[in-house]
């Protein structure tokens, strides 16, 4: 799980320009999330394939590459992808398989992992969709004006800033380690001996935390900063006609797809057949 | 251990949502009392070395890896779980929203684990066992145990999300992480003995000790 060269470009993909990118951040924020928890609420396949096609199309007028976004997809989902793996074994219900040492398919099983592969897809192309058109402090800024605590709201905006700069120290002692060829997984050198100096890293990153922070707050501090400060600095976006047909088209295509879901798409095959 | 979205129905994640309202309650009020306005940049900064750290592999005995969380490291560098609830509140949710580890619906199921459950666990069995087996031993048996515990919480949620059979996710999840719980050990028992030796300013207990210890008459401008 290293994320040193994501940070960095996950930003400059926020930095293209499009209807999505330019749009108030408060409004991505919701939607996309909107889009998540109804696929978590929803419990057919067909739902799942008509929101992955939604957010595709978003993904395709927001300039975002396909090919970026399939792939970061495809990183993401072994995450979950391990419990999925196991569950057509350990659902009871129809066997449709059974192979050595009593292993057995369910097709309840089966369909179980199925919804939990196309909701992980539909949530993590929504995430990738939101961190591709959304710049990590205009996500804070939108946090804050929807009703974040101040303190949560400072934290979370300082943690952005102080996150790059990480990455960079992360990155430049990695670099300094493998230049004295040293290597965390070589089983030639004793675990002890790896993980002190695995400990010393990380001992050192705290370290570095600490005393930059007590920079930046000294230079803060000299620039007036107080306990009072805010932090995010409220650009005047109104709320227009491309956020409201944005609203409008995905609390519609969610309404169509949930009436679908109770009056239509049972007669579809597997696909429609509502799961767990 | 982050759960993803789509793992757990959704009025389970709102009441792990509601545990996570209530935690933050208090953790807030902890941090208006207790934080200064100097502590808020190192909070800050603290939750991105937390982001960064996590996003370190480790190898584990046996040809595995894994990455330290950090639960008990930050509470017990600021000796309280409070600390951990509003850190690890604010990793989660950047890794959720950018990075697609762990959810936005299962967030409340998620901070509950490595935030609530490894905070508290980490901080009081360290002031527990600190008088009994040494503070660095105690230290170390706190993170063990704060992963530990975390493993087998989100094991039980997994279970009673339907998700995954208790019996096996118990054994999974805790026969990983008393593995992977042996890199939290050894390495929040690393940091602490690297900010004790270094900067023992930093630890919320020697700077308790300090203000202690400053009585009115050493004081330089009582003094004066």
């Amino acid at each position: 799980m290293n994320r040193t060269g994501s940070v960095i470009d996950l930003e400059r993909e926020t930095s293209k320009e499009s209807s999505l990118h330019s749009m108030d951040g408060r409004i991505k924020l919701i939607i996309l999330i909107f889009i998540i928890v109804y696929a978590v609420f929803s419990t057919q396949i067909m739902v799942m394939i008509f929101l992955e096609i939604y957010l595709l199309m978003l993904i395709w007028i927001s300039n975002v590459s396909f090919k970026t976004t399939v792939t970061r997809v495809l990183l993401l989902l072994p995450f979950g992808g391990l419990i999925i793996l196991f569950q057509p074994f350990i659902h009871p219900g129809t066997v449709i398989w059974s192979g050595a040492f009593g292993l057995q398919i369910t097709y309840e099983g089966l369909m179980w992992a199925a919804l939990l592969v196309s909701r992980l897809i539909v949530s993590l192309t929504s995430i990738v969709l939101l961190s591709s058109i959304s710049p990590m402090q205009e996500v804070v800024q939108s946090f804050r004006k929807l009703g974040m605590p101040r303190e949560i709201a400072m934290i979370f905006s300082l943690m952005i800033r102080f996150l790059f700069m990480f990455y960079d120290e992360l990155h430049r002692i990695s670099q300094a380690q493998k230049a004295r060829c040293f290597d965390a997984f070589n089983k030639e050198l004793p675990y002890k001996w790896r993980m002190r100096q695995l400990g010393y890293t990380v001992g050192m990153m705290f370290l570095r935390a600490y005393e930059h922070g007590e920079t930046i707050y000294l230079s803060m501090a000299s620039r007036g900063f107080s306990d009072e400060s805010n932090l995010y600095h409220d650009k005047k976006r109104k709320i227009g006609s491309r956020e409201y047909t944005f609203i409008i088209v995905t609390i519609a295509l969610v309404a169509c797809l949930q009436i679908g879901a109770m009056l239509l798409f049972e007669h579809y095959g597997f696909l429609g057949i509502r799961i767990g | 251990m982050h759960i993803p979205d789509g793992f757990i129905p959704l009025w389970q994640c709102a009441i792990y949502y509601v545990i996570l309202i209530v935690a933050l309650y208090f953790s807030l009020n902890w941090a208006r009392k207790n934080l200064d306005e100097k502590m808020v940049p190192l909070m800050a900064v603290l939750a991105a070395g937390i982001f960064a750290i996590m996003s370190m592999n480790m190898p584990i005995p046996f040809g595995t890896s894994g990455h330290m969380v950090g639960g008990a490291l930050v509470a017990i560098v600021f000796c309280a779980p409070e600390a951990a609830i509003i850190v690890f509140t604010i990793v989660l949710l950047v890794q959720g929203l950018f990075f697609g580890d762990g959810g936005i619906t299962a967030l409340g199921a998620n901070v509950l684990n490595m935030g609530i459950i490894a905070g508290v666990v980490g901080l009081y069995t360290f002031k527990g066992l600190r008088k009994s087996i040494g503070k660095y031993p105690a230290i170390g048996v706190a993170a063990w145990l704060s992963i530990f515990l975390a493993a087998l919480a989100t094991a039980l949620e997994m279970a009673f999300a339907g998700t995954f059979p208790l019996v096996e996710g118990l054994a999974m999840m805790g026969i990983y992480h008393a593995f992977i719980g042996i890199i939290e050990a050894v390495l929040t028992v690393v940091v602490i003995y690297v900010l004790e030796k270094i900067r023992p300013d930093l630890l919320a207990w020697n700077r308790n000790k300090n203000l202690e210890e400053i009585k009115p008459e050493q004081s330089e401008v009582t003094a004066k």
